[in-house]
């Protein structure tokens, strides 16, 4: 097979791989950079982001309300070292992303417009119309074309990495046009390759988001961690998915109940003031309004739609003409997909699955436990998420990681000798092997979408926004029986060029891996918080024995071994997480005890 | 979605260009029977071939919500993206998909993408800036009047539909395009940027803007309301001028005042 | 393997939906080239001398020429629609006081303009022919 010597090997080329590429080309320009993409850049799912990016500005906003929001969103499960360099950088990463010619919605003086985001107390979201995400993405895109350290792999899909001795050696590839395969050989490999919302059935996510870098790594023996962590996004398209981004409510929208009924105020969110209120209902964190949906839909009181229950997602009072100026795009999938003009009607919305907050350990350098490794963006745990993210803290982490990641990689490559190549290029033919066995069409076997379906549906009922021991347990055994059946796959193309159902058979591979290792960690984690919520005898948040991270390692006859870790708490300590009315009491509470009498 | 929910009583036909490069000299069509639910989009329809009748069938799709590029083809003779065009039943003839038009076929609905990437990445499509700044600096400014110059440009996701719909691209397979001219004036339109000297070269030549006889169907197909035809001819308006003025001594353009 | 596969592309494309109102567009040019043709006719038949110009004046209250002209004018009214339909096109978006002009408003003024000159410009001839 082809064999390419290259310094850094970065897998992914959506924001953080772009963004690490650019900032290892920044820190040496001699360095021979490889993008390795299963799709061409542009299509990376960072494209499909709504809502906008945080970043500090307003005057009367500060770090430390920052930090606080992140710290308290993700109830305590962040490691707060890194969530303090994190809100220390973002608003720099957003400027240097304007600097490259990202078009930020403004201000009438010309300054960049912020906007109210949920959980986030005091707007700092920086937006470019409702497609932060695509203007994010195609800016690094085309940055990117400015460095020629910079080469690209493009629609070569990675199977495996190469790995001898506790260091990591590079990647295996196959380009899919012609089915070839080609070994990556680099100092360095940053893994950016995404969420794995794929794995359930009712997902935001593009259909490559399918866990492959978690997947690759956690093979190697890397722990995943905290993937029971799961975000559901409250307001999606019933059947597709799709999403409709928060901040349609952060602009006004509301959510009602099939009786017009703003039943967010029964769930501890309210009251129903009159609008702009950042700290109001609709603007809740995630969790705890796509909890409120599964209570609604209990009780009977969502809509049912062609694509099951549903509630109101009305935008009317905000006028035809500030919503075809904030949210253009949400304009555009009502009227394509539901025939809705938002103006004039409310669109039905439900919750999704849309982020995966767990992924590869890695530390505050990114890198991970094995040498010249390093993992940024949806597909590792940093830390700055803890057990519940909130919107636009992951736009504003693919800049301040994706640096951080390229510097480190760059050190890395830089310091770190070759490898032993004739056992790297004997390692990568095994990888070569196993992966053209899948191309198997023997009479009898299982077909790919059936079991595809059946883990999504599984992870769906078992992982879903309420988990239960019986049902998270039968999760766990389908997932074990699908991993037996996967293993007999009959594939209809045998062929190499452009063989896209041997390319998907690998990524339930991986899917399946990754599910299992949500399905454990869910499992064996006896407390509610955040994503995570239980109704079987574990509803409370229990800091005593779960204040830790979950640990999956992966074990090849068998489900993962579940261990945990200590969460870096510096001055925040775990309290109570109040939003609405509640929270402003609350927070007046503390300032009072902070503060003392003396003003 | 579930093999279960396809309970539907109707079905209709689809005819899909095929094109196994392994195995066909050249590509012929295969007709496809699917069961059908009002609001399905030809993407799912597609899906459900692969997933259920037929493994072989290639095409590129991602986020199903028209923002990626990925899923441009020709659609009942039209280009479109697969995600956000629905499927009709009761139609006398089935509908014919074929991967894009005036593009090489790799395999069934994929098509060749080098040329266009190549395209894209010879027009320096970054800001060169005008004035230089520290990003402890701060953000550039620019009004909402000066981001509405160059914004729907910026809206270009790449799906090359209006290739497909460009008949002198058919002609001429070295012509930049619309949607790369869109990102050129994307470019050259934005308040921040000082690069319009260097891009200006790209549009004097006979694969520039001069290859464009204001067809203008390549706006009519564009997803996302770019309106490339505009970015093309407003081109051939500044290239004229360039012509005419070059030989007076290089003058201060207004846009190095500012 | 082969490479990848190119497809004929159809010789006639200009004659068929939707590039057909394209290629009507620009054959009205053809129609511009006949009028000058016979304004250039006209004006050597003056050199020539009052028989010839007689016989060009009387050759243009023919009923060929009637007809010739009633087609010359209607292409002539398909190219002024045409081409003002395609002129917002050539410009840079238009923003006046804060405000997108929308293309179909700069079709519409030009539209009024050529109009509205071409009626001042009847009735001076009408005028000039009392």
């Amino acid at each position: 097979m082809k064999v390419m010597v290259v310094d850094i090997a970065i897998v992914g080329a959506g924001g953080a791989g772009l963004r690490a590429a650019i900032a290892a080309a920044e820190a040496d320009p001699a360095l021979n950079i490889v993008l390795v993409s299963k799709v061409y850049p542009m299509r990376s799912h960072t494209v499909a982001a709504e809502g906008g990016s945080a970043g500090v500005t307003q005057r009367h906003d500060s770090l430390e309300h920052h930090f606080n929001d992140t710290v308290t969103g993700g109830e305590w499960l962040c490691d707060q070292d890194v969530v303090d360099y994190f809100v220390a950088h973002c608003t720099e990463e957003m400027v240097r992303l304007e600097h490259w010619g990202c078009p930020w919605s403004r201000l009438a003086d010309g300054h960049v417009n912020v906007r109210a985001f949920g959980g986030m107390k005091i707007e700092r979201t920086w937006f470019a119309a409702d497609k932060t995400g695509f203007h994010i993405l195609h800016t690094l895109f085309q940055t990117s074309i400015k460095y020629p350290a910079i080469t690209r792999l493009d629609e070569h899909f990675c199977t495996a990495l190469v790995v001898d001795d506790g260091r990591c050696y590079g990647v295996v590839a196959i380009d899919i046009s012609s089915g070839e395969f080609t070994f990556v050989a680099a100092k360095a490999v940053v893994i950016a390759t995404g969420g794995a919302g794929r794995v359930f059935l009712q997902n935001t996510n593009g259909g490559i988001v399918t866990g492959d870098g978690m997947a690759m790594v956690y093979r190697h023996g890397v722990a995943l961690r905290d993937m029971e962590f799961v975000q559901y996004h409250p307001t999606c398209m019933p059947g597709s998915g799709l999403l409709f981004t928060e901040a349609c409510r952060g602009e006004g929208g509301i959510l009602t109940n099939k009786d017009g009924y703003r039943y967010l105020q029964d769930y501890g969110l309210g009251p129903p003031d009159p609008w702009p209120r950042n700290k109001a209902m609709e603007l809740g964190p995630r969790d705890r309004l796509s909890q409120a949906f599964w209570h609604e839909e209990r009780k009977g009181r969502t809509i049912a739609t062609r694509n099951g229950a549903a509630v109101n997602l009305d935008l009317r009072h905000l006028g035809a003409k500030k919503l075809r100026e904030r949210l253009p795009q949400i304009c555009e999938l009502a009227e394509s997909f539901l025939g809705i003009d938002p103006a004039e009607r409310p669109v039905p919305v439900r919750p999704a699955v849309h982020y995966t907050m767990g992924g590869i350990l890695v530390n505050r350098e990114t890198a991970s436990t094995l040498t010249g490794l390093y993992a940024v963006g949806e597909c590792s745990s940093i830390g700055i998420h803890g057990a519940n993210r909130l919107g636009s803290n992951s736009l504003a982490e693919l800049g301040v990681f994706g640096k951080v990641a390229g510097e480190a990689a760059a050190r890395c490559a830089r310091s770190l000798p070759p490898g032993p190549m004739a056992t790297l290029k004997k390692q990568a033919d095994d990888v070569r092997r196993r992966a053209v066995d899948l191309i198997r069409n023997e009479a009898g076997g299982e077909r790919l979408a059936v079991l595809r379906d059946a883990m999504a549906q599984s992870m769906e009922t078992g992982c879903g926004i309420y988990r239960l021991d019986a049902q998270m347990k039968q999760t766990c055994h389908t997932l074990a029986e699908l991993k037996n059946r996967y293993r007999r796959l009959r594939l209809d193309d045998t062929s190499r060029a452009w063989n896209t159902e041997w390319l998907a058979a690998i990524e339930l591979g991986y899917q399946l891996d990754v599910a299992q290792a949500m399905a454990h960690s869910a499992f064996a984690r006896k407390e509610s918080r955040g994503a995570h919520s239980r109704l079987d005898g574990f509803e409370q948040r229990d800091d005593a024995n779960f204040l830790k991270h979950t640990l999956a390692v992966y074990r090849a006859d068998g489900p993962p071994a579940i261990s945990y870790m200590p969460v870096n708490i510096t001055r925040s300590a775990p309290g109570k997480r109040a939003y609405g009315a509640e929270g402003e009491h609350l927070e007046g509470y503390r300032k009072e005890q902070t503060q003392g009498t003396n003003p | 979605m579930i093999a279960a929910e396809w309970a539907a009583k109707r079905r209709v036909t689809v005819e899909v260009l095929r094109y196994r490069p392994e195995q066909d000299a050249d590509p012929s069509l295969q007709a496809y029977d699917i069961p059908y639910t009002e609001g399905m989009s030809v993407l799912q329809a597609l899906q459900h071939i692969k997933d259920h009748i037929d493994g072989t069938l290639s095409f590129r799709w991602s986020c199903r919500m028209a923002i990626c590029g990925s899923c441009g083809m020709m659609i009942g003779g039209k280009p479109q993206l697969a995600c956000q065009t629905i499927l009709r039943a009761g139609e006398d003839r089935p509908l014919r998909i074929e991967p894009l038009k005036h593009f090489a076929i790799e395999r069934d609905l994929v098509v060749t993408m080098s040329g266009f990437i190549s395209k894209l990445e010879s027009i320096f499509p970054f800001i060169i800036p005008k004035t230089s700044r520290a990003t402890t600096e701060g953000e550039y400014l620019q009004t909402p009047a000066q981001l509405a110059r160059f914004e729907n440009f910026s809206d270009c996701i790449n799906c090359m539909l209006c290739y497909a719909a460009c008949p002198q691209f058919g002609e001429n397979p070295d012509f930049l395009g619309p949607g790369v001219f869109a990102l050129l004036q994307r470019y050259n339109g934005d308040s921040r940027d000082g690069g319009r000297e260097r891009r200006m070269e790209l549009v004097h030549s006979e694969d520039g803007a001069w290859s464009c006889t204001a067809v203008g169907y390549c706006s009519d197909v564009c997803p996302k309301h770019v309106d490339p035809a505009n970015a093309v001819n407003q081109n051939k308006t500044n290239s004229a001028v360039d012509f005419f003025f070059r030989f007076l001594p290089r003058r201060r353009s207004p846009e190095r005042e500012a | 393997m082969r490479p990848p596969y190119l497809r004929a592309i159809d010789p006639h494309w200009w004659a068929k939906p939707p590039y057909l109102a394209y290629t009507l567009r620009e054959a009205t040019g053809i129609a511009i080239v006949a009028y000058a043709l016979v304004l250039l006719i006209g004006v050597i038949c003056l050199a020539l001398g009052e028989n010839a110009y007689e016989g060009w004046l009387g050759f243009l209250a023919s009923r060929w020429s009637l007809a010739l002209h009633a087609m010359i004018l209607i292409a002539m009214v398909f190219h002024v629609w045409t081409w003002f339909a395609i002129m917002p096109k050539t410009m840079p978006r238009l923003i006046i006081g804060g405000y997108y002009v929308e293309p179909r408003l700069i079709t519409a003024a030009g539209i009024m303009v050529a109009a509205l000159t071409s009626l001042l410009l009847l009735l001076i001839a009408l005028m000039i022919s009392q």
